[in-house]
């Protein structure tokens, strides 16, 4: 069985630089694949190249095996991916109930209300069902980061991606997202999640792919990447 | 779907009363305008301006875009209905729907332009404004009239003009209703709010835009046609003249983007003061319009309707 | 023809003088403040006005009427600036909001000018000794080599101030990063007065130009001007002097030439098209480098 998400050779250059060296890497459903890499490896442009935002100068992007590179971006979306941003990037001047409609605006199979109550449920589950009426802008940063949350599990994709989901939250809010983080791969989602922070990731994932410089330096178990010195080099510099 | 959803939320019962209430009231009192021999001139040019302004919202108020050149599609809807009664002696209520039609065209020929914004996209627009009137202009006199303009002859019938604004206005008002409860005008809004976001969201970012902006296009340039119709005259220097664009943007802006009522009440106040305004003061009319326009901005930013919401944000859901 | 074609070069490189201190005086404002002056032509246009008071109530030359619009203008400018962006920076979206703003302030200033002067073209009726001076083959007026002259000598005072003085460097950097400039501890409120009362000062010395340069000027001749100003600054990159002052004379030398080769209401559409041509080809401008991903 093809794995749920794939890249091969992916590979993006900016100008000169290349941002985006080769990169492959897979996760299969139910798996989390931790991607580390201190600022400037590349993990925020292969998320982006990924979902279709960017258009990598080589490399394929895969999803469930089928062939998803040079898409653009909404329908890589419908072919099942969902993520979050390191900034959050809500829809300001939405209530956080349209914020939410938003990824299943084309779901003529549903009707408003069935969708409003999912969303509904969705906004309850991340505890912010009393704000629902409320715009997006009017949250707080971490209430934001819930909200890009439950908008990105929505449509239910098989495939999220989480940037940097526990920069700037506070403690007691990393622990509640942490479960909520569980609960999707529980569900069966390939998670990829980026953050530079090594604890979570290593709590979080069943695997971990180290970035530097735009290439994959360290790939395995976390036990592995714990230990390899060209992760540790890349960390605390030579 | 049903045609009234069902009113599952009793704050879309409060809502769709004041759509019925301000909607109803509005067209008993258009409606009677001739019939009691009111001011037949001044309440034509109200509608227009509440047209004129609701489709301008959905262009700036839904989907984040200025149009400076606004009064292209205006112009151009006016241009095709006087060329069409003229010079191939259409039927008026034949040759509105045509300047529809050519508002739409226009609207398909200025789309690559979607893709800019902000001051980018402002700046494209009045050129290419610019360029639709020089086009115009410079087009054989016999199909134009040069610099004299079209004159519609003895087809004047400022009462039937009057209703047939009305039905635009209504219609204009009914699309606008159902665009911004429609899953259209949530994907339209979330493009406004973050285009690239959006479109990682599953939104067909370059369709909704283009929708949006047939939508803000095609009422205008029915304005135009109708009002050719009522004047009885059409030149390029007062159908592509800049105050028009500068009107229906300073109206929607001073009642409040992205609300429905907003463009109306704007444009029901500034038209109203307006009026007062160039009846006192025929020779300051422009300088306070253009000091009014300064006040707007510094002072009420979020227009009268965005204003009260952002006082009270508990009420969005209940105001159309 | 070649004639015809020197002509054009020569009004070209006069005209885009002009040009060039329009964009300039735009892109510096919008450059440090991001704000986008719509009334820039009227700017102009109240320059040329104060060019003919002074000609014609007190029999000053144009010549002196320079520094007097630059040091009033200057002052207007600074003014202006206090009562208009701070609040405007307050909004939801300042950048299109003082679009709207400048719009306003271009029918009011448009309006307060058409009171004053009513609606006739004006001129100025100064004549320079030799009234025009022969290049090879044909006839140039001595006004409008003046004014080339001008233009030249304060783009040129100008490009100094800006790269060679501590208060020009600081332009410059407002220009490229406005955060880091405020953490480098410059007041930047004072600076952006100062850019807004520069570019007004500029303006008006642009507008006694223009009435050196064009036969006339009217209450409505503003938009002209503003449209002329866009063109030049999309075309130099926004917020970039050095490539506003090239487009400017680009712009002038295009339009010009043209006019030789077209009929008048052909060539103003090359503006135009050059405008839009340039923000979907090359929005960064001539000078800039591709933006694009």
């Amino acid at each position: 069985m093809s794995a749920a998400i794939e890249t091969r050779g992916l590979t993006k250059r900016f100008g000169g630089l290349v941002a985006l060296d080769s990169v492959g890497l897979q996760a299969a459903s139910g798996e989390t694949l931790g991607i580390i890499g201190v600022n400037g490896a590349g993990k925020t442009t292969l998320m982006n190249c990924i979902c279709g935002l960017y258009r990598p100068d080589g490399g394929d992007v895969f999803i469930a095996g089928e062939r998803v590179t040079g898409q653009p971006p909404h329908v890589v979306a419908h072919k099942g991916i969902g993520r979050t941003f390191q900034v959050p990037r809500v829809f300001r001047k939405m209530s956080l109930i349209d914020n939410l409609l938003v990824p299943v605006l084309d779901r003529r199979a549903s009707s408003d209300a069935e969708l409003t109550e999912r969303a509904e449920e969705m906004l309850a589950r991340m505890q912010l069902i009393g704000l629902r009426h409320n715009y997006a802008e009017e949250l707080s940063g971490g209430q934001q980061k819930l909200l890009e949350m439950a908008r990105m599990l929505m449509p239910d994709p098989p495939i999220v991606m989480l940037d940097e989901p526990f920069a700037g939250v506070h403690p007691v809010l990393c622990k509640f997202m942490i479960e909520r983080i569980e609960e999707m791969s529980g569900a069966g989602k390939a998670v990829l999640l980026i953050s530079h922070d090594l604890t979570s990731i290593y709590r979080l994932s069943s695997r971990v792919v180290a970035l530097n410089q735009g290439k994959i330096i360290a790939e395995g178990g976390v036990a592995d990447i714990r230990g390899n010195p060209a992760v540790i080099e890349a960390y605390l510099g030579a | 779907m049903p045609i009234l959803p069902r009113l599952r939320d009793p704050a879309d019962r409060i809502y769709y009363t004041l759509v019925v209430a301000i909607g109803g009231a509005l067209m008993i009192y258009f409606a009677l305008v001739p019939v009691l021999g009111l001011n037949v001139a001044f309440h034509f040019y109200l509608m227009l301006w509440i047209t004129m302004a609701s489709a301008f919202n959905v262009s700036s108020g839904f989907s984040g875009y200025l149009p400076f050149g606004y009064v292209a599609f205006y112009g151009v809807g006016a241009f095709t209905t006087a060329i069409l009664v003229k010079k191939a002696a259409f039927p008026v209520f034949l040759a509105l729907p045509f300047s529809g039609v050519a508002g739409l065209v226009l609207a398909l020929l200025f789309a690559p332009t979607l893709r800019l914004s902000g001051i980018y996209f402002g700046i494209v627009s009045l050129a290419l404004a610019g360029i639709c009137r020089l086009v115009i202009t410079n087009m054989p006199e016999e199909i134009t009239g040069g610099s004299f303009g079209l004159q519609l002859g003895s087809r004047a019938h400022p009462v039937q003009a009057f209703y047939v604004m009305m039905a635009v206005m209504v219609a204009a008002l009914a699309v606008i209703l159902w665009l911004s409860r429609s899953r259209l005008g949530k994907a339209l809004r979330a493009t406004r709010d973050d285009a690239e976001a959006a479109e990682m969201m599953g939104i067909n970012v370059p369709r909704v835009r283009l929708y949006g902006w047939l939508v803000a296009a095609f009422f205008p340039a029915l304005c135009g046609g109708v009002e050719a119709w009522y004047t009885n005259v059409v030149d390029t220097e007062t159908a592509f003249n800049t105050l028009t664009t500068a009107k229906t943007v300073i109206y929607a802006v001073a009642g409040g983007l992205g609300t429905i009522t907003g463009p109306i009440i704007g444009s029901v106040v500034m038209v109203w003061l307006d009026e007062l305004i160039w009846r006192q003061f025929p020779l300051l009319n422009l300088l306070i319009l253009g000091l009014a326009t300064i006040a707007l901005v510094l002072f009420l930013p979020r227009g009268i309707v965005g204003t009260i919401l952002r006082r009270k944000p508990q009420w969005r859901r209940y105001v159309p | 023809m070649d004639q015809l074609i020197l002509n054009g070069i020569v009004n070209g490189l006069i005209v885009g003088g002009v040009y060039a201190l329009i964009g300039v005086s735009l892109t510096l404002l919008y450059g440090v403040l991001r704000v986008v002056n719509f009334a820039h032509g009227e700017f102009v246009i109240a320059g040329s006005f104060l060019a003919y008071v002074l000609f014609s109530h007190l029999g000053l030359p144009p010549l002196l009427a320079l520094p007097i619009a630059a040091i009033a203008f200057f002052a207007a400018g600074w003014g202006l600036y206090y009562v208009l962006i701070p609040r405007l920076s307050r909004s939801d979206d300042p950048e299109l909001m003082s679009f709207l703003m400048f719009y306003g302030v271009s029918i009011a200033a448009a309006a307060g000018m058409l009171l004053v002067f009513e609606a006739d073209s004006r001129s100025i009726d100064y004549t320079f000794t030799p009234i025009s001076v022969p290049i090879g083959p044909i006839y140039v007026s001595t006004a409008r080599l003046v004014a080339l002259a001008i233009a030249v000598a304060i783009s040129g005072a100008l490009a100094m101030f800006l790269f060679l003085t501590l208060p020009g460097k600081a332009l410059r950097a407002a220009i490229m990063n406005p955060e880091a400039i405020q953490i480098m501890g410059v007041d930047i409120v004072r600076l952006s007065a100062f850019a807004f009362a520069l570019a007004s000062a500029l303006a008006g010395v642009t507008g006694v130009l223009v009435a050196l340069v064009f036969p006339a000027f009217n209450a409505f001749s503003g938009p002209d001007y503003t449209i002329i100003a866009f063109i030049v600054v999309v075309l130099g990159g926004l917020g970039n002097p050095v490539g506003a002052l090239l487009a400017g004379v680009i712009f002038g030398l295009a339009e010009q030439l043209a006019t030789v080769f077209l009929p008048q209401s052909l060539a103003q559409i090359v503006g135009f098209a050059i405008l839009v041509a340039t923000i979907f080809l090359r929005p960064t401008g001539i000078l800039g480098s591709s933006a694009r991903k």
